[in-house]
């Protein structure tokens, strides 16, 4: 089973999961409309895509209504605390949530006893909370942006909004200074996508990859662009990949998928969610080496 | 509140805190304090009571027995005020621009607010991971800077405190453009 949890922009809903679907532009969970707009909506959908297209079983998701005031994210927590074991995930990703780091280590203790231990993606607050409780190393992968990376990197923040000043500043091209210190700190998971300009994948430590190509700036502004590709690494994961095959591949397919749809600072996450099999279609085979998915071009 | 109106101080010196249990009830005693006329400034919390969301208002402890008085006019939530004895970090003030020709990115922080320059239409948001900032990306879009709500008017996270940013400095190139 892949697992996704996290908050959703619908005040009042009561913490809803099951087996997603597709409802028109929106997504269905046990009879209630999720929209498929940033943040866990749009990782849904995105992964929701990547498992339609390699026949896996749809993601079963946790979602609950939160409108910054933490009781949904709390009631999530909990849940998954309570049911952890019961529910046995193969993968299971963080996303969307107000970051509590009692309930963040309480859902890592639940998990170590696990009769077989998931893989873990966190984004969002909930990778902001796994650092802030020092549980980072628990993770499978993180996938933040450039930002995000500084406060990674940061000993004394707990959010973003505190990084210090001359994280902030940092260059892109500092980037492998920043994965350094943050594994350094044991403030990483074991694998980091670091979205931007220039994508890093870095294991343990060390970049082993740079992705740049194609090069659509115009993603760093479209609302969820980061959620499509976490969804793609949580879904490729549930596929079998190891975590840094995942990232790689998710890095290329949302690059590929800008590109596809023409994207300019104004357009919407969905558009580019759309395009997702054309991109799978034409490129899975090459990237992965896993080409049984009917109607990809084995050729490359 | 007149009563209580002084002369702003022309050096923050710090050396107290006002904590609280909700990122929103720091806001709004930062707008309370400003407004009296205190030199206050948004930072974290000491280590030991950081949820890892939250805000804490640094204060001149000097000043402690006014702001109080203030503070309970205004009726305002706040846990407690206690000497800073902990080191805190301050809020990235840092907000960054990038030009993509017909729109324009605003960036404070983790978030991020791209807006088109003819209309100054909000076209999106993006960036960030609490949970009120999918609902702000939903009120946000398609309304023009001028006319938006401002975030940290009806939300509550620090997420949405750099997005009220980014908001704010969108808002002032526009102005300044006109």
């Amino acid at each position: 089973m892949l697992l996704i949890a996290g908050t959703v922009p619908i005040k009042g809903l009561p913490l809803t999961t099951g087996s997603v679907s597709r409802d028109g532009d929106y997504l269905a969970v046990n009879g209630r409309q999720i929209p498929c707009t940033q943040g866990t909506g749009t990782m849904i959908g995105s992964a929701l895509a990547t498992t339609e297209y390699l026949g896996l079983e749809a993601p079963q998701v946790l979602v609950v209504g939160d409108d910054g005031q933490g009781n949904g994210s709390r009631q999530m927590y909990r849940y998954l605390i309570d049911n952890a074991g019961k529910l046995t995930p193969e993968v299971l990703a963080l996303h969307y949530c107000l970051p509590d780091i009692s309930l963040t280590r309480g859902l890592c203790t639940a998990i170590k006893k696990c009769s077989r231990r998931p893989r873990l993606v966190a984004d969002a607050a909930s990778m902001y909370a796994a650092k802030a409780a020092d549980l980072a190393s628990e993770f499978d992968i993180f996938t933040p942006d450039a930002t995000e990376m500084a406060f990674l990197a940061d000993p004394n923040a707990t959010h973003p909004a505190y990084i210090s000043r001359h994280l902030f500043d940092t260059d892109i091209a500092r980037t492998p200074q920043l994965v350094a210190e943050a594994y350094r700190q044991n403030s990483a998971a074991e694998v980091l996508l670091i979205k931007g300009a220039i994508d890093y994948i870095a294991r343990e430590g060390e970049i082993i990859t740079r992705i740049n190509d194609p090069d659509v700036p115009a993603l760093e502004a479209i609302g969820g662009t980061g959620d499509t590709i976490t969804g793609l690494v949580a879904a490729l994961l549930y596929a079998g990949l190891e975590p840094h095959e995942a990232a790689i591949i998710a890095a290329r397919a949302n690059r590929m998928a800008g590109r596809y749809a023409r994207v300019t600072p104004a357009t919407r996450v969905r558009e580019i969610i759309s395009h997702f099999h054309q991109v799978f279609r034409e490129h899975l085979c090459q990237w992965s080496g896993v080409c049984y998915a009917k109607g990809e071009n084995d050729n490359g | 509140m007149a009563f209580f109106k002084r002369k702003q101080n022309t050096q923050f010196e710090g050396e107290g805190l006002v904590l609280f249990n909700e990122v929103q009830e720091a806001m709004k005693v930062e707008k309370v304090l400003k407004a009296a006329g205190y030199a206050v400034k948004l930072v974290a919390p000491p280590p030991e009571l950081r949820k890892g969301c939250d805000l804490a208002v640094a204060i001149n402890l000097v000043e402690q027995p006014g702001i109080e008085r203030t503070l309970k006019q205004s009726d305002v939530a706040y846990v407690s005020i206690s000497p800073l004895n902990i080191a805190t970090s301050e809020l990235l003030e840092i907000v960054r621009v990038t030009d993509f020709g017909r729109w324009v990115m605003v960036k404070a922080g983790n978030m991020k607010l791209t807006f088109e320059k003819e209309s100054g239409v909000i076209v999106n948001t993006s960036g960030g991971g609490c949970p009120d900032i999918p609902l702000l990306h939903i009120e946000l879009l398609d309304k023009k800077l001028e006319e938006a709500s401002r975030p940290r008017d009806n939300s509550y996270t620090l997420c949405a405190l750099m997005l009220d940013r980014a908001l704010e400095r969108a808002i002032e190139m526009v102005q300044e453009d006109k």
